[in-house]
C-alpha cells in the first residue's frame, strides 16, 4: 500500500504514488532550474510538462493501471532526458547573449551578506568570501576600526544597508564564486523552487529603492537585537536574575521576620513609634497582614520571574501565579480599606482649652524643662527617679524618624485685661467630634510655675492607649503691657508668633536669654528698643544741630541745599513727615 | 574526448537542419520528430527538442497548431513557415556544399 497523490500536470489529472511524485517533482524542478535563464523558459517548461502528462497517460493506458508509480516516472525521465543530457545539444548554441551573462554571473563573485556564517548581519563573512579571506580577520579589522571613534560601526551599518543578503542557493554560490553546478540542486526542493522565483524577480530586487533597503535594515537590526538579547545578552540577564534571586530571597526572609516582630512575637512596642502609632489596636493585625501581602507578593513574583530567566524553567504554573495575583489584590484591598478607615478617624476636629490666671510679676522667665519625659513604667525600667532633680536625662529636642509630632507651640500676646493668663489649648482629630474630644482629653501636658519662672516641658504626652490623631498643644500666654519677659534660649524654638532669634542681648552676647517687654504694639525686644532709642536720640541731636546750621550763610544756595537735604533725610529716618 | 567533442559539434551542426527537414515533410508532433531523430541516431532525449523548437518558432521558421489528442491534452503540431522554407532551401544548398566538401576531402579532387 502506498499513499497516492492527485496532481494536475499539463491540465491532466493524474494519480501518482508519493515516492513517484517526489521523483517527478525533483525532475521538474531540475528542468525549471535549467531553463530559468532561458528567454522562453515558461513555454519550454509547459511543453515538457504537457509531454510528461501525455507520456504518463499513455503508460497508464498501456499498462491498464490507474496510478503512476516510480517505474513510470523513471521511464518518462529516461525518454525526456536528464538536464545533464540537455547540455550536449544546446550548449553554446542557445541565445548567446543571455547564456553568456548566465555564465558570467556564475563565475564572477558577488557581494552578498552571508546569513549562514554571521555574527551580526553577515557583512564581514560576505566581504571575506568576496576577497577570499578568513572571516575572522575581516571581523577583527572591523572591530579595530570600530574602536576608532565608531567609524567601523558606521561603515558596517552602511554595508548592512547596501549589501543584499544571500537568500537563495544561487546567490550563495555567487557569493562564494562557485560555478553553476546543477547537481548541487538536489535536496530541499521547496528552497530550490523559491530560488528560481527569486532569480526571475532579480531585476526588481536590484532596483529596490533605498527606502525599502532601509526598511529591511531596520527590520533586520531589531531581529539581530532580539537574537543578541536572547544570545549574548542572555548571559547578562541571567547574572542580573541571579542577583535578584539572592537579594529577593533575603528581602522576603527579612519581611517575614519583620512581620513576625510587628505581630508581637517579640515586642509590641513598635506601635508606640510614629507612624505605626496611628494604627488602632484592633486593626493592627489586619493592616499588618495586608501590608505584608502587598510587599511580599510582588517580590516573590520578581524572584520567580528571575528564576525563570536564570534557569529557563517555569517555577510555578499559571494557576498558581494567577492565585498569587488574586492574593496580592486582596492584600491591596485590605490595606486600602484599613488606610481609609484610619484616615476617616482624622475627619473631625475638637479643641479643649484650659485657662489659668497667673500671679502678677513685673518680670516673667520662660524656660523649658530639659529633662526627658519618662512614663512611670519607663522610670522604673531605666531606674530613674523622676523627682530627683539632680539626676536628669537631657532631652535633645531633636525628633527622630519614629517620633510622633508632639511639640508644643507658645503664642505670646498682649493681655487686654491686665491679668497674666495662660491658656492651654488641646486639639485633636477623630472620627466623630466626641472621639476627637476624647483624644484631646487624653493629652497629658505639664508646666511648672516657680515664683515668676514658667517652666514648660517641650513635649506633650498621650495617655496610655491613646493613638496619634494629630494631637496638638498650643499655649497662649497673655501678659499686660509693661511686663517684661526673660526668654531662655531653649524656649526660642517653641515661640510661635515671634521670631525670637534676632533679639540677643547685644552688649553681652554670652547670655543664654533675651529680654522682652510687652508694649501696646506687642512684644518688643528690649535690647532692640534700646538701640532704636539711642539712634533716635542721635538723629534728634543732629536735627537740632542742622537747624542751627541752616541759620548760617543764608546767601549760599549750595550750602543751604545740602543742609536742607540732610534735614529731610534725618526727618525721614525719624519718621517725621516732611513739612510741605 | 576530442573525438567525442567533435562528434557532438557535428551532430549539433546538422540537428537544426534535420529538424527543419523532418517538419518540411508535413505537420508533425514533437514526439514524432523525436522518434525520427532517434531512428536517425541523432538525438536520444526528448527534453532537448523543446528549447530548439521554441527557438525556431520564435525566429519565425516554425508555427504550430493545437490539435486535439485521444490520449491526453491537446498537442502542438509544428509546420514550416515561408521563412522556414526559405531557410531550409538555403540549408539544403549548404548541405550539398558540405557533402561535396567532405567527399572531396575524403577521395581527392581528381577521382
Amino acid at each position: 500500500m502506498e499513499k497516492t497523490i492527485i496532481i494536475n500536470i499539463g491540465n491532466t489529472i493524474i494519480h501518482i504514488e508519493e515516492s513517484a511524485y517526489e521523483r517527478l517533482k525533483a525532475y521538474l524542478n531540475e528542468v525549471k532550474h535549467y531553463f530559468a535563464n532561458h528567454a522562453d523558459d515558461l513555454e519550454i517548461v509547459t511543453d515538457i510538462e504537457n509531454r510528461i502528462a501525455e507520456l504518463l497517460t499513455e503508460q497508464l493506458e498501456e499498462q491498464k493501471k490507474q496510478v503512476v508509480d516510480s517505474a513510470n516516472v523513471n521511464a518518462v525521465i529516461a525518454q525526456m532526458g536528464r538536464v545533464q543530457d540537455f547540455d550536449t545539444v544546446e550548449e553554446g548554441e542557445e541565445e548567446p547573449v543571455i547564456n553568456s551573462t548566465y555564465q558570467h554571473q556564475y563565475v564572477e563573485k558577488k557581494l552578498y551578506r552571508d546569513m549562514d556564517d554571521r555574527v551580526v548581519a553577515g557583512v564581514c563573512a560576505g566581504i571575506a568570501h568576496f576577497v577570499n579571506a578568513d572571516p575572522k580577520w575581516i571581523r577583527l579589522a572591523t572591530l579595530l576600526i570600530s574602536f576608532a571613534g565608531g567609524f567601523g560601526i558606521l561603515v558596517y551599518a552602511i554595508l548592512w544597508i547596501i549589501m543584499p543578503k544571500a537568500k537563495s542557493r544561487i546567490e550563495r554560490m555567487e557569493m562564494k564564486g562557485e560555478p553553476a553546478n546543477l547537481q548541487g540542486f538536489q535536496k530541499n526542493l521547496d528552497e530550490e523552487l523559491q530560488a528560481v522565483k527569486e532569480r526571475l524577480g532579480e531585476v526588481n530586487k536590484h532596483a529596490q529603492p533605498i527606502f525599502a533597503r532601509l526598511g529591511i535594515f531596520i527590520g533586520e537590526f531589531f531581529e539581530w537585537l532580539g537574537r543578541f538579547i536572547s544570545g549574548t545578552g542572555k548571559v547578562i540577564f541571567k547574572v542580573i536574575a541571579g542577583f535578584i534571586i539572592v537579594f529577593g530571597v533575603l528581602f522576603l526572609l527579612t519581611l517575614i521576620i519583620g512581620t513576625a516582630a510587628f505581630q508581637g512575637f517579640w515586642d509590641a512596642s513598635i506601635y508606640e513609634y510614629f507612624p505605626f502609632s496611628i494604627i488602632n489596636e484592633g486593626n493592627r493585625g489586619a493592616i499588618l497582614f495586608g501590608a505584608f501581602i502587598v510587599c511580599f507578593v510582588p517580590v516573590l513574583a520578581l524572584v520567580l520571574f528571575s528564576i525563570r530567566v536564570a534557569f529557563n524553567k517555569q517555577a510555578i504554573n499559571k494557576t498558581l501565579s494567577f492565585a498569587l495575583l488574586i492574593i496580592w489584590l486582596a492584600g491591596v484591598a485590605i490595606t486600602g480599606y484599613q488606610a481609609a478607615k484610619i484616615s476617616s478617624e482624622f475627619k473631625q476636629h475638637a479643641e479643649l482649652t484650659q485657662t489659668t490666671d497667673l500671679k502678677a510679676y513685673p518680670v516673667y522667665t520662660i524656660n523649658i524643662d530639659k529633662s526627658k519625659y519618662f512614663s512611670k513604667e519607663d522610670s522604673v525600667a531605666y531606674h530613674i527617679d523622676a523627682n530627683n532633680r539632680h539626676q536628669i536625662v537631657v532631652d535633645d529636642f531633636e525628633d527622630g524618624p519614629f517620633v510622633s509630632p508632639n511639640h508644643i507651640r507658645i503664642d505670646i500676646n498682649k493681655s487686654e485685661t491686665g491679668v497674666t493668663r495662660l491658656t492651654q489649648k488641646y486639639e485633636s482629630q477623630g472620627k466623630t467630634f466626641q472621639s476627637a474630644l476624647q483624644n484631646a482629653q487624653n493629652i497629658s501636658y505639664n508646666y511648672v510655675m516657680k515664683d515668676s519662672e514658667l517652666i514648660f516641658s517641650p513635649r506633650f504626652q498621650l495617655r496610655k492607649g491613646t493613638i496619634w490623631r494629630n494631637q496638638e498643644v498650643r499655649l497662649n500666654l497673655e501678659i499686660p503691657v509693661g511686663t517684661r519677659l526673660l526668654l531662655k534660649q531653649d524656649a526660642y524654638r517653641y515661640v510661635n508668633n515671634y521670631w525670637t532669634w534676632d533679639c540677643n542681648n547685644r552688649e553681652n552676647d554670652h547670655n543664654d536669654y533675651s529680654v522682652w517687654i510687652m508694649t501696646d504694639d506687642g512684644l518688643k525686644c528690649v535690647a532692640q528698643l534700646k538701640e532704636e532709642a539711642l539712634k533716635k536720640e542721635k538723629l534728634e541731636q543732629e536735627l537740632s544741630d542742622l537747624d542751627h546750621l541752616q541759620k548760617d550763610k543764608p546767601n549760599d544756595t549750595l550750602y543751604q541745599d545740602s543742609v536742607s537735604n540732610r534735614i529731610k533725610e534725618v526727618k525721614e529716618e525719624l519718621g517725621i513727615a516732611p513739612e510741605e | 574526448m576530442i573525438a567525442e567533442n567533435t562528434q557532438t559539434q557535428m551532430r549539433k551542426g546538422i540537428l537544426e537542419y534535420c529538424v527543419l527537414s523532418i517538419i518540411s515533410r508535413g505537420e508533425i508532433y514533437a514526439s514524432d520528430i523525436i522518434a525520427e531523430l532517434r531512428a536517425a541516431k541523432l538525438l536520444v532525449v526528448e527534453g532537448t527538442l523543446y528549447p530548439l523548437l521554441t527557438r525556431l518558432k520564435n525566429n519565425g521558421l516554425l508555427s504550430y497548431n493545437w490539435v486535439e489528442s485521444t490520449s491526453g491534452p491537446p498537442r502542438k503540431y509544428y509546420t514550416l513557415t515561408e521563412d522556414g522554407r526559405g531557410i531550409l532551401s538555403q540549408l539544403d544548398q549548404t548541405w550539398q556544399e558540405l557533402a561535396y566538401a567532405v567527399g572531396i576531402s575524403q577521395k581527392g579532387a581528381n577521382s
